[in-house]
């Protein structure tokens, strides 16, 4: 995978406390478009479940008229994995049970807010 | 209308903004009018929201409907504003004696017979409490495993959650593994039921989440909370793959989102034991 102007975003993530990946995944097929990984070999199976999760999520959404989702947190014993979706890109971070999620939901917002999400067309080279 | 609920309707016309409100929903609470009792007593919260008594009185209406579960909320809340509160703790212990968990309720019941020793009706649940807890009979326990139902829906299924839910603009619904409906209502914001809609878009999430889960090594997941523009929806696995699903307002806090999504749950879960 070559570098991508994701890198500074994903990198700003996973530098917070309790944070142990992060990813930008196409929503529609659920292929890592960039990543910071520190989740061992499951990242491209996690990418897609995380992308699937997210896209049923924004179209049940649709189904009821509520509108865009903005944020998504499937929460486990063990950790959590959060989703925000910008255009056709969803970017997801793992972490740890403990972590600030607040912290994490706005920092993700921010990034998709900020365009560095739905400016897909900046990424210098898609996977 | 009692002269006393006259006198104090009046005052409490004469100034909205005084704390009347209390004894004037107690005294309607009293008559049985409980659906206005409530509705002053709202209406005065809206002004006075950390007046403790105000809340411990919609705990004793929520009692009288049947509201265990609205009344453990508010108690919780007057405990949070006077730790110390006699009606509270004695109402925290009553409910928990009657959804069986008898430690907590002596624990609560012990609190408040230290704090008032004169009240013989504390003393005496006291007692009882312990006698239940030292003969390792539960009497709760029986009475909980059925699941209860809002009068007139027993049969209705739509209505599975309807008296777990607090108010109209929450809404929720239980899918089997495919996405089908099993139970509840997903009703839209302009009172369309989309369950169905929903619940074929949801189809496949209770799976997608495990495997996710797996993959990480987080352990079997627990919840999937999600925000729109208007709503907050909160899910939950049930047995067999089934699917909880909860929708609230935007404006509702996300600590109470998830003891609605826990009481969803635990409700599917009792009803679906019920079917098997």
């Amino acid at each position: 995978m070559r570098p991508t102007s994701f890198g500074p975003m994903l990198d700003t993530l996973t530098k917070q406390r309790g944070v142990s990946a992060a990813l930008v995944v196409s929503e529609r097929d659920g292929i890592v478009v960039d990543s910071n990984l520190q989740i061992g070999q499951s990242g491209d199976r996690v990418a897609a479940l995380a992308a699937s999760l997210y896209r049923k999520a924004r179209l049940s959404a649709e189904a009821a008229g509520m509108g865009a989702v903005s944020f998504m947190s499937l929460e486990a014993p063990h950790g959590r994995l959060c989703a925000v979706g910008g255009g056709e890109l969803v970017l997801v971070v793992v972490a740890e049970a403990a972590v600030n999620v607040g912290l994490v939901r706005v920092e993700m917002l921010k990034a998709a807010a900020g365009g560095s999400l739905a400016g897909a067309g900046g990424a210098d080279g898609a996977a | 209308m009692t002269d006393d609920v006259r006198r104090l309707s009046d005052e409490l016309a004469r100034d909205p903004a005084s704390r009347v409100f209390v004894p004037l929903g107690e005294a309607l609470r009293k008559q049985g009018q409980l659906d206005l009792a409530h509705k002053i007593t709202v209406r005065g919260l809206e002004r006075h929201p950390h007046l403790a008594d105000g809340h411990d009185l919609l705990a004793r209406i929520a009692v009288d409907r049947g509201e265990l579960e609205r009344a453990f909320d508010e108690w919780d809340m007057v405990l949070r504003l006077a730790a110390d509160h006699v009606g509270a703790l004695r109402g925290m212990g009553f409910v928990c004696f009657q959804q069986g968990r008898l430690a907590e309720a002596e624990q609560y019941l012990a609190k408040a017979s230290a704090l008032d020793d004169a009240d013989e009706g504390i003393a005496q649940a006291l007692a009882n409490v312990r006698a239940a807890r030292a003969s390792g009979v539960n009497p709760a326990a029986d009475a909980r495993r059925e699941v209860r139902l809002p009068t007139g829906t027993a049969h209705d299924t739509r209505f599975l959650f309807a008296d777990v839910l607090t108010d109209a603009e929450q809404t929720a619904l239980l899918l089997d593994r495919d996405g089908l409906v099993m139970a509840g209502a997903y009703v839209a914001w302009d009172g369309r039921d989309v369950s169905q809609e929903v619940g074929a878009e949801l189809s496949g999430v209770t799976d997608a989440a495990r495997r996710a889960t797996h993959h990480l090594a987080l352990g079997d997941w627990t919840s999937i909370v999600f925000e729109t523009e208007v709503t907050v929806v909160a899910m939950a696995p049930a047995e067999g793959d089934a699917l909880v699903v909860l929708a609230t307002s935007r404006s509702t806090p996300l600590g109470l989102v998830r003891r609605l999504l826990d009481r969803c749950t635990d409700r599917a879960r009792r009803w679906l034991g019920g079917r098997q």
